[in-house]
């Protein structure tokens, strides 16, 4: 059995290490033994604070540079990410799930379907409610679009509903989930839907 | 199509900098020598052919051929001999990595390939593929130079159209470069400066090495 491979990208400062960040407790509640890649733009920033956050042993999270590509190394060349990942399931036989972190990016960032299994773009409410409307490749065809920071939404004139129904629409129906990472809603649903879509436990 | 373009369009299929290898995330110092001034954007070719002569020609071109060359015990003595020839743990370490990559997506595609050194892997990976020994360190010469123009590019040093003077102004040396090593020649590269920005820290970097 090899581990799930779940992509999370998204525009810059979304919210995508906050994510992780919130969902790491859940999985290890749920059993479910997680290793983490960053790819970060800039020296490994994010796989620093993942590492000093403890919620993972240092040595399950892995920093993967990105060229100065954070599109390329996710999608038209991913075989560093695809060779820490094939790394990290070598290192700890019996690892359920690997989550790859995207540098922040823009709305037409996808990723390969040879470097994962499923994968989730992260938007931010203060980006503006028309995000959705602007029907990026990201929103279009992520498996789950996730509308982060949902607190925000009264602060920056967002009609959060409105927004998310936009984001239904474009979407065709598939999921959408709407998130405060900081405080830690709506992430569990994003675990149910893991568990039902890739983990099948 | 004549039976003849075969070789041609293989090599090109294999050189072409959208085969996914991870390489374009390496710069081989290239990043702090321009961050430092060592090199100069206005003569990238300058940087570039001094990292063919004095790194490309003694090390990976020698290293690849063996890559090319060897089977089995005699592969994996030779992956041994490469990584003792690469004395600086960083730069030994990027080198595995980068091999790792390219095997990584050899086997997605059904090439039989162990983890290696870089320029190991490639010259297995190149020769499993069908490549001459000589199309297969002209495929390796011109990634290299093409590899570290581009990178300038992405640093946002030099203009995408500009370097492509330099390149073709390197062709002819790159061609006179790929010569095949003998069996016995061993790898050893003499390439000082940007040996010592591959060791040189960089506050930010956006590149592996
Ligand atoms: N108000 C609010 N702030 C949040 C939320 N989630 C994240 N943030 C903040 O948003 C900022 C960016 O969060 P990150 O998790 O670093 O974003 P990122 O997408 O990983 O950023 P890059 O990796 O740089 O692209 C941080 O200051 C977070 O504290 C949220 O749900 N609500
Ligand atoms: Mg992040």
């Amino acid at each position: 059995m090899t581990a799930a491979r779940v992509g999370i990208g998204g525009p810059v400062g979304s919210g995508k290490t906050a994510l992780i960040e919130a969902i790491l407790p859940h999985l290890a509640a749920a059993g479910i033994d997680t290793a983490v890649i960053t790819n970060d733009l800039v020296t490994d920033e994010d796989a620093e604070r993942l590492r000093r956050g403890g919620q993972l042993p240092p040595e399950r999270v892995l920093a993967v540079q990105a060229g100065a590509c954070p599109h390329t190394v996710i999608r038209e060349d991913p075989t560093l990410n695809i060779a820490a990942a094939d790394r990290l399931e070598r290192d700890f036989p019996g690892l359920d799930l690997i989550l790859i972190e995207s540098g922040g990016d823009n709305l037409a960032s996808t990723f390969s379907p040879d470097l994962v299994d499923f994968w989730m773009f992260v938007i931010d409410v203060a980006g503006g409610d028309d995000i959705p409307r602007k029907k990026g490749p990201g929103i279009l065809q992520a498996d789950l679009l996730v509308v982060n920071k949902a607190d925000l939404a009264p602060h920056v004139g967002v009609d959060l509903p409105l927004m998310l129904d936009q984001a239904q629409a474009v979407r065709g129906g598939r999921p959408v989930i709407a998130t405060v990472c900081r405080r830690d809603q709506g992430v569990a649903g994003i675990l149910d839907l893991l568990r039902r879509e890739v983990l099948f436990r | 199509m004549t039976p003849d373009a075969l070789p041609l369009l293989t090599a090109m299929h294999l050189a072409d900098s959208s085969f996914p290898s991870g390489l374009f995330a390496f710069s081989w110092g290239l990043e702090a020598a321009l961050a430092e001034g060592q090199a100069d954007p206005r003569d990238l070719a300058g940087w570039i052919g001094a990292e063919l002569h004095g790194r490309w020609h003694p090390f990976d071109r020698v290293a690849l051929a063996g890559g090319w060359r060897l089977d089995g015990a005699g592969l994996a003595d030779w992956d041994d001999l490469v990584d003792a020839s690469i004395p600086a743990e960083m730069q030994r370490q990027q080198s595995l990595q980068a091999g790792a990559a390219l095997a990584a997506s050899a086997r997605r595609i059904g090439v039989a390939l162990d983890d290696g050194h870089a320029p190991v892997v490639h010259g297995r990976f190149l020769r499993l593929s069908g490549l001459t020994l000589p199309d297969a360190l002209a495929v390796s010469a011109m990634g290299m130079a093409r590899g570290l123009a581009s990178a300038a590019v992405r640093l946002g040093r030099v203009g995408a159209v500009a370097v492509q003077r330099d390149l073709l102004a390197l062709l002819p040396r790159i061609a006179a470069l790929t010569d095949p090593p003998r069996p016995d020649d061993l790898p050893a590269s003499f390439a000082p400066i940007s040996d010592i920005a591959l060791m040189r820290p960089l506050a930010s970097r956006l590149f592996v090495n």
